[in-house]
């Protein structure tokens, strides 16, 4: 089980305008190896099962069966090309309901806790580019 | 209510059902495991092995989290319920509903079924035109730690979704957790074609785009998309758009009676 905690987001508070809808932003999120399974914490770095502000599933493209290079995705495109399957994607999470169990916090950390269905083959499968809190007005 | 403008479709198509597979009559049922079974026997372009390739190992046209995941499998259905009606006319792939069950169907875990090898029942992995077929593991239902079936809550709220793309985030996201839920092979992109439960979820989803669709009327994929070609047929996302015109639809009950010409 990988464990995976963000630095402090900052939950900007306007009484006059209380945000609506939370989001969680991966960016970049890789997926080329085994499925796996993230559940996310607000504030909770030791998790815990009842507290889960929301999870994802990645259903992973497994290994590469093909030769060398196969799965290596271009850093340039030619018209027309359609992105390679394995192109890092960006997942969003719907927080609302646990960002507004936090009245008073001004920041929050996330945990996550990602378990690749090979543990074997990937220990650490949770691997992203960026993170960002979003709420909505 | 009064009744809408009528649908009218080119063409001398038979429009049929797609059912869900805990409704379908044993005739019904029959009638797809001799299809599965006679595309599972076939090893050239019309058979079930090639197919699985499209999605997985060893074409890989799939769609996923892309605005194509709807359009995309959609049109995979199309082809391949195709191919299965070449081997027994009129038989319809039909849907798993996950939203009010929380178990793998019946029809697909028993390893038998009226006397010989149930062909619903995952068993190997055999790539198109190579000479070898790999056995695989077992699904394992509910072994991963997505949350149990039946997702009813989540697809609710994917119907509320108001636009195309918001729409498809959310009951792509569903869609995976199905797919890890039910693992075995079902749980790797690459694989999960293989296993003839991909299809039965699959249908559920298309549904859900089709259901979706009745409720938001007018409600399309962002323009840039429309003339997109889908692999490999180069059939477009505006041609999946009504599954009428695809020769089919969704069916919580059909019943017939011959016209006078019949």
């Amino acid at each position: 089980m990988q464990r995976w905690t963000s630095d402090p987001l900052a939950v900007p508070r306007d009484a006059a305008a209380p945000f609506l809808h939370a989001d969680l932003e991966f960016e970049d999120l890789e997926h080329d190896g085994p499925s796996f399974v993230v559940r996310l914490y607000l504030n909770r770095p030791g998790g815990a099962e009842e507290a889960e502000a929301g999870h994802f599933s990645v259903f992973g493209h497994g290994e590469c069966w093909g030769d060398l290079g196969h799965c290596d995705v271009p850093t340039t495109a030619r018209a027309f090309d359609r992105p390679h399957p394995l192109t890092p994607i960006n997942i969003t999470v719907d927080v609302t309901d646990a960002l507004a169990a936090l009245p008073e916090a001004e920041e929050v950390t996330v945990t996550a806790l990602a378990q690749s269905l090979e543990a074997d083959r990937q220990a650490e499968p949770l691997r992203f580019k960026r993170l960002t809190l979003v709420t909505y007005e | 209510m009064a009744n809408q403008v009528p649908t009218t479709v080119a063409g001398r198509m038979t429009l049929h059902h797609r059912r869900s597979v805990g409704k379908l009559t044993a005739p019904q049922l029959r009638d797809l495991r001799r299809a599965f079974k006679a595309a599972m026997a076939i090893e050239d372009d019309r058979g079930f092995w090639y197919f699985a390739g499209w999605h997985g190992i060893p074409f890989a046209w799939c769609e996923h989290h892309t605005e194509l995941f709807l359009p995309w499998h959609r049109a995979y259905l199309y082809y391949f319920e195709l191919a299965l009606h070449a081997q027994v006319p009129g038989v319809s792939l039909p849907w798993w509903d996950w939203t009010t069950s929380g178990h793998i169907p019946r029809a697909y875990t028993v390893k038998t079924a009226n006397g010989s090898q149930n062909p619903l029942f995952a068993r190997k992995l055999h790539v198109y035109r190579s000479h070898t077929s790999d056995p695989v593991g077992d699904r394992e239902p509910g072994a991963a730690p997505v949350p149990p079936l039946p997702y009813k809550s989540r697809w609710d709220r994917a119907m509320r979704a108001t636009s195309f793309t918001e729409f498809s985030q959310r009951i792509e996201a569903i869609h995976d957790d199905v797919h890890v839920w039910v693992g075995g092979i079902m749980s790797s992109i690459d694989t999960a074609a293989y296993d003839p439960l991909f299809y039965a979820h699959h249908v559920m989803i298309d549904r859900a785009w089709r259901i979706w669709q009745h409720r938001n009327p007018g409600a399309l994929p962002r323009h840039g998309l429309l003339d997109v070609a889908l692999r490999p047929n180069g059939i477009t996302v505006r041609q999946v758009l009504d599954v009428k015109q695809l020769g089919y639809d969704y069916a919580g009950t059909a019943s017939h009676a011959a016209g006078p010409t019949a």
